[in-house]
């Protein structure tokens, strides 16, 4: 019994390997179905915002989380697809603990006109050690290979 | 109703970076046997109820709670999982002996993680499917194994490319979050690796730290960036380990004749799942340390506290939280590290246990491993990293990466806290 016992010859213990199969659909919700069928044609986001607080969501939200409200149709506005850079970090890494072969720079972007960000894939112009503060703009796949995911955001590049 | 909750047993397994010689479940015996041993009881017929705390994902299998009761003695008794940290696991074995309906209650907390090949591919999926997980690169196979939603007629379009081996581990979040924290408190990446060499050099004195080295932050600093400004050594190593807790309505202890530690207060809180509106504070252990503060009326934590457990899953996190605790103020904590306070004969001794860093993240265990080195504190059993006559101790848990989840928990020698 392996704890009167214990199992000291390394070759001993027996594993198996198994996978989960576990595959599902996610539904975009009636506020994640606007705002994916927006980007499927338009280059620009779709934003909510509070009656109460005036906090401007995007993306886009039913309701508002600080105040427990709904948001109203009216509320929904159109911004541009762009914003500063908040927080940036080079990935090295992928999900098995990897070198990436080619790192990725991901950006927390503060999305002009609302009170949100959203993660992006960042490209700039040159190599810079700071892109703190710089303004990007969302760049799409072509409107005929848009999906309606998030995946129609290539990147996001460096404006000017 | 004067009720009283304390600890009366607590047991744990080895912590180790694998563990293939034996099962989760003889694991999660191990134990359990070793924290009922401790209490002096059976928990065939002592034991009214019984909690773990795990995630599916994290144990490979569904519906987890269907799995547990024979390794921890609760076949056919009151039996749940709470999907959470070991400390939430504890506040509801707490709140269940404070309804009057349970006397003794089991919380047990685990990782196993040696078993899981796809650590970070299970943390990208805690991520918002629509608008977040995206952003690490291709999610989707194009043929996955016996799975009929992808058929090989109709690869799914992906950005760049269908390497998986593209996908972005998903810990650059906690580079995004350590910048935050570098520029708000005003703290150097140094300040940082000082927390990693302090606790892996804990781990020394804690024999089941398997994580201990002598290093200088310098080799710290010298370590590669894996998401900028966050470095490999600022990175937690993963371990298994098992932990349980017996707690105990105040009679039962002193029927078992046993000097109880008391949970005097705990708290926990969840900030928005939504990276986009959620804020980079530790918010969650502000909230959680008011909720447990009040509930153990401590009015004074900094003086009260002689010894502190706070998550350091990455080495910033851990002057992060000491922060958003309220033991320092913004930006101080880095400051107290350098005057010594975080030591053992500082003011504030700090993952004296050697932490995530020094043992290891043990994911939902976590909570209850901090919780452990106070109890071990608190009953004067820890050798040469005793804190002399240690009478209260916090410990505080975070889910990790990308939870805003945190809980805090504050144990004592005495029913009342002495402030």
């Amino acid at each position: 019994m392996t704890y009167l016992e214990k199992q000291s010859n390394p070759l001993d213990p027996v594993h198996f390997r198994g996978n989960l199969q576990a595959d599902y659909l996610y539904t975009s919700g009636a506020a994640g179905d606007k705002f994916f069928k927006h980007i499927m044609e338009n280059d620009s986001f779709l934003a909510s915002e509070c009656e109460e607080c005036g906090t401007v969501f995007c993306p886009p939200r039913l309701y508002c989380e600080d105040c427990f409200v709904e948001i109203p149709d009216e509320k929904w506005k159109e911004v541009p697809a762009k914003g500063t850079v908040r927080l940036f970090t080079t990935a090295m890494l992928n999900t098995f603990g990897e070198p990436l072969e080619v790192p990725k720079i991901i950006g927390l972007i503060d999305i002009e006109g609302t009170d949100s960000s959203m993660l992006g894939i960042l490209k700039t112009k040159d190599q810079k050690q700071d892109l703190t503060g710089i303004t990007v703009e969302a760049v799409f796949r072509p409107t005929q290979e848009r999906e309606g995911t998030l995946k129609d955001i290539l990147y996001f590049n460096e404006s000017g | 109703m004067n009720r009283k909750v304390c600890i009366v047993g607590v047991g744990h397994t080895n912590f180790n970076s694998m563990t293939p010689d034996v099962s989760w479940k003889e694991f999660m015996y191990d134990a359990c046997k070793k924290a009922y041993f401790d209490a002096g009881i059976n928990p065939r017929k002592d034991v009214d109820s019984f909690i773990t705390c795990a995630e599916d994902y994290w144990e490979g299998f569904g519906i987890f709670d269907e799995f547990v009761p024979d390794q921890i003695g609760a076949t056919l008794r009151p039996c749940c999982t709470v999907c959470g940290d070991g400390i939430q696991g504890m506040a509801n074995a707490y709140m269940q002996i404070m309804t009057g309906l349970m006397d003794t209650v089991a919380v047990e907390a685990h990782s196993k993680v040696s078993d899981l090949l796809t650590y970070g591919d299970v943390v990208l999926h805690a991520m918002d499917p629509l608008f977040e997980k995206p952003v690490s690169g291709p999610v989707e196979r194009e043929r996955y194994a016996g799975s009929p939603s992808y058929p090989d007629n109709n690869p799914k379009p992906l950005v760049g490319s269908t390497d998986e081996k593209e996908r972005v581990h998903p810990y650059f979040l906690a580079g995004l979050e350590m910048q935050h924290y570098l520029r708000s408190a005003k703290v150097t990446e140094e300040q940082c690796a000082s927390v990693a060499v302090k606790n892996k050099k804990n781990a020394f004195l804690n024999p089941y730290a398997i994580n201990q080295a002598d290093l200088s932050s310098e080799d710290v600093m010298s370590s590669e960036y894996l998401f900028n400004p966050l470095k490999r050594l600022d990175i937690s190593p993963l371990v298994d380990g098992a932990i349980c807790f017996v707690l105990a309505e105040e009679s039962v202890a002193k029927k078992l004749g046993i000097e109880p530690i008391y949970l005097n207060g705990f708290g926990y809180s969840s900030e928005t799942p939504w990276l986009s509106t959620r804020g980079m504070d530790a918010g969650y252990a502000r909230q959680a340390v008011n909720m447990a503060t009040k509930m153990a009326k401590l009015k004074d934590p900094k003086k009260a506290l002689d010894v502190v457990e706070v998550d350091d899953r990455f080495s910033y996190k851990e002057l992060q939280h000491i922060e958003a605790l309220g033991l320092a103020g913004p930006g101080e904590a880095a400051q107290l590290l350098e005057e010594g306070e975080l030591y053992k004969d500082g003011s504030l001794p700090t993952n004296l246990s050697g932490g995530s860093m020094g043992v290891g993240n043990c994911l939902e265990a976590t909570g209850l491993q901090r919780s452990l080195e106070i109890i071990t504190q608190l009953r004067g059993l820890a050798g040469k990293r005793q804190v002399t006559d240690a009478e209260t101790g916090l410990a505080q848990s975070w889910r990790g990466i990308p939870s805003g989840t945190g809980a805090v928990a504050i144990f004592s020698r005495n029913p009342e806290v002495k402030t």
